[in-house]
């Protein structure tokens, strides 16, 4: 059980933490992110990885796929099992398979390399960004209470755990419950992308909300889709 | 509608005549052996019923002539004993005298001969269902002039209660009466029994022939099918193994003709699976490759990109010199970057690694969308591009990012070569294909040119300045994600008017391509 951060974090000062195997990488987006005002720190393996988590507590994890060792994957996993901190992948493949792999595994965003170092903090920076104000203090979807100050979600008394990027989509379909969104709408809105992005970043998520929140995953209540539309929240009970 | 229909069923039956071996071997040996016992059962019925009949008139003659003769006798007997006031009572005995002699009851009949002077001395007697008009005129004729003691005699037909006529034998001889009275003496005999005899042999042999035609057929069949059945198994197994399922093999045994092609079919189906499985080993080897080339090489390009940027933004803080050195070094790092992703792109294709990622796409939206994308470049050439999709359903399955990047590499071809002037970008389509097309009034190609275009790395003019920075595999690719959907990408091209490129894709994954709904190049509405 972890709760997620409710503290807004300024992202001037923000712990980033680069696994990456490579040194020169690292080094470089070490010096990329100080320029933009983030304290990076580093592990070159996923044992490293998962013991400089625990050590430094870091605001964003950037997690390169292909590590000695433990895999990426796993170490994604193991941080998402214990934090709902943001994990934005970098990898070097694009394929679906290693791309939706990772997402199910844990990763809020993923980056393609070599990629431009302007793309990568603007994706840091989306992930650190607090969540917006809503109008109202809390905000019902299906049977469930969203606490927007708290940043809670509860069915009944239970509270339900959510990662923020998760808690973020789910607050944007329950705050405009008549509005079907896009994919294309939901990448703009929760991840920050301005252009066409892949959409499997909103599939895979999606699908994980749905596993935490649906009675049924195969049969969704709370986030329903609209088919060759997109997504909607459905109605409150 | 029914002249529609026996001509369907006629395909159809000849479909089927030509699909089976084993149909038309058993249809042909039923039809000829059908022939054969016909012929040879039509010869036995004719020669058995021309012998009966020939048989039985022997007979019948014969015993007509005896029976003529002992009439005969008892009219000369009464004449010479002198006994002729009651000749009735001799014409009785004479009749009862033919019917001792005839045991099968034929008709009788004694009729005076006409045009003779005299009295009648006795009445004409017949009995039976005698009819005058049993005896034709050539009959009579030849009764008439023959010698005497020589009978006359004809086949005829006897009427029959309900039923085609009974073939019937009449026999006449002329009777010398007292004071030289003639009179013809006709005996008839009904040869129904005759008939319903031959009647019977043909029906039996009607039958046996019939029985032997069937029996011929299921041997026939049963013979093909010993001799078929291998045949289509091995047929079956040909197609299986066509189809790809590389373990049919057919099953050996015996050392016949039939063995040995079972052999020789499994080493065949041996050699082919495990070329085919080679093949396919290497096309992994190659994909793996592919993958690992991609990931290494990507590895120290991210830190000199990522370097190469860094200083690229400050460059406003460097000498003059070291600027100009960060701006190349960032310009031909984005060069390399696109260079390197577009040879993994023509690899994956290489080896046969492409994974399309299909879903419905609108294409004008898809074409909105890489118009906008390239209008920067085009701004700056002072390039107008137009949008011409007439209305219509312009929903399809495709791998959408690379038809984007298909159009996108047109337009930014388009915009190197066409001088400024305007381009206009097609979207058309009908029932099963659609067609993009981009249309340039610039440069245009020479004939030459038109056979290299879509060679890799090859250029129309290396010296041209290319502001969009193209790789030269551009085409190359456009080219492998028409084939893999299926389609096609065409060019016309004329030095000095402008060129056009053409992409035709089926409007459904695996479908055939159609007639593309776009000329090429397109009639110009301006």
């Amino acid at each position: 059980m972890f709760s997620c951060s409710a503290t807004l974090v300024p992202t001037m000062n923000a712990r980033i933490l680069v696994v990456d195997d490579d040194s020169a990488i690292s080094e470089m987006i070490g010096i990329v992110l100080r320029a933009e005002g983030f304290e990076p720190t580093f592990a070159a393996d996923g044992q490293a990885a998962l013991t400089a988590f625990r050590d430094t507590t870091p605001d964003l994890v950037l997690l390169d796929l292909m590590l000695p060792g433990i895999d990426g994957i796993e170490v994604c996993e193991r941080i998402r099992a214990e934090s709902g901190v943001p994990i934005i992948m970098l990898t070097a493949k694009s394929d679906t398979t290693d791309v939706v792999r990772g997402l199910e595994s844990g990763a809020d965003d993923y980056v393609v390399k070599p990629f431009n170092p302007k793309e990568l903090v603007a994706r840091v920076r989306t992930r650190l960004r607090p969540t917006p104000e809503a109008e109202s203090e809390t905000v019902a979807i299906g049977d469930l209470v969203i606490d927007v100050a708290g940043h809670e979600v509860r069915r009944g008394a239970t509270k339900i755990p959510l990662t923020p990027l998760e808690f973020q989509l789910l607050l944007a379909l329950a705050t405009k419950p008549q509005q079907v969104f896009t994919r294309e709408m939901l990448l703009e809105q929760v991840w920050g992308y301005h252009y066409k992005a892949d959409t499997r970043l909103v599939n895979v998520h999606v699908q994980r909300l749905r596993a935490k929140v649906e009675h049924d995953p195969d049969n969704p209540r709370i986030v329903t889709t609209v088919r060759g539309v997109g997504y909607r929240a459905g109605a409150v009970t | 509608m029914l002249r529609f229909d026996w001509r369907d069923y006629l395909d159809r039956a000849i479909r089927l005549w030509r699909g089976s071996l084993q149909l038309r071997t058993v249809a042909l040996t039923l039809v000829l052996s059908a022939l054969a016992v016909t012929l040879i059962g039509g010869y036995v019925v004719t020669s058995v019923r021309g012998n009966l009949f020939d048989q039985y008139r022997d007979q019948a003659l014969a015993e007509a002539a005896r029976a003529i003769a002992a009439a005969q006798d008892e009219f000369t007997d009464a004449d010479s004993s002198g006994t002729t006031d009651d000749l009735d009572l001799v014409q009785r005995a004479a009749f009862r005298a033919i019917a001792a002699v005839i045991s099968s009851d034929p008709m009788v009949a004694m009729l005076r001969v006409p045009g003779q002077s005299g009295q009648a001395p006795v009445i004409d007697q017949v009995t039976g269902a005698f009819s005058r008009s049993m005896v034709s005129a050539t009959m009579r004729q030849t009764l008439l002039e023959a010698e005497q003691d020589v009978a006359a005699w004809q086949p005829i037909s006897l009427p029959a209660e309900g039923g085609p006529d009974d073939p019937g034998l009449i026999v006449g001889s002329t009777l010398r009466l007292p004071q030289s009275q003639l009179y013809e003496l006709y005996i008839v005999y009904n040869l129904r029994s005759v008939q319903s005899t031959l009647d019977f042999v043909q029906g039996s042999l009607a039958l046996a022939g019939i029985a032997l035609v069937l029996l011929i057929g299921a041997v026939s069949y049963l013979v093909v099918r010993l001799v078929i059945g291998p045949v289509r198994i091995a047929a079956e197994a040909s197609e299986k193994l066509a189809a790809g399922e590389l373990e049919s093999r057919l099953p050996e045994g015996g050392d016949d003709e039939l063995a040995t092609l079972a052999r020789s079919f499994n080493r065949m189906a041996d050699s082919l699976q495990r070329q085919i499985r080679q093949l396919a080993d290497l096309s992994t080897v190659q994909q793996r490759f592919v993958s690992d080339v991609s990931h290494e090489l990507r590895t120290p390009l991210t830190t000199i990109r990522l370097a190469g940027d860094v200083l690229y933004d400050q460059r406003d803080a460097f000498p003059p010199a070291t600027a100009r050195t960060a701006e190349l070094l960032h310009a031909q790092t984005e060069r390399f970057e696109l260079l390197l992703s577009d040879l993994l792109e023509m690899s994956r294709y290489d080896a046969g690694a492409v994974h399309l990622e299909l879903e419905p796409t609108n294409l004008v939206r898809l074409a909105e969308d890489a118009i906008e994308r390239v209008q920067p470049l085009a701004d700056e050439k002072g390039t107008e591009i137009r949008l011409i999709a007439p209305g219509g359903y312009f929903e399809a399955e495709v791998d959408a990012r690379r038809i984007r990047r298909v159009l996108q590499n047109l337009l930014g071809n388009a915009i190197d070569h066409g001088e400024a002037r305007p381009i206009d970008v097609y979207v058309d389509s009908n029932s099963d294909t659609v067609a993009l097309a981009v249309r340039d009034h610039g440069i245009g190609m020479t004939a030459d040119d038109l056979g290299h275009v879509f060679d890799r790395f090859w250029r129309a003019d290396p010296s041209r300045q290319r502001s969009t920075g193209g790789t030269g595999l551009g085409l190359a690719i456009a080219l492998e994600d028409a084939a893999v959907h299926g389609g096609v990408l065409e060019v016309w091209s004329e030095a000095g008017t402008g060129s056009c490129f053409r992409l035709t894709i089926p409007r459904r994954r695996g479908e055939p391509l159609g007639v593309s709904p776009l000329g090429l190049p397109p009639e110009e509405a301006a």
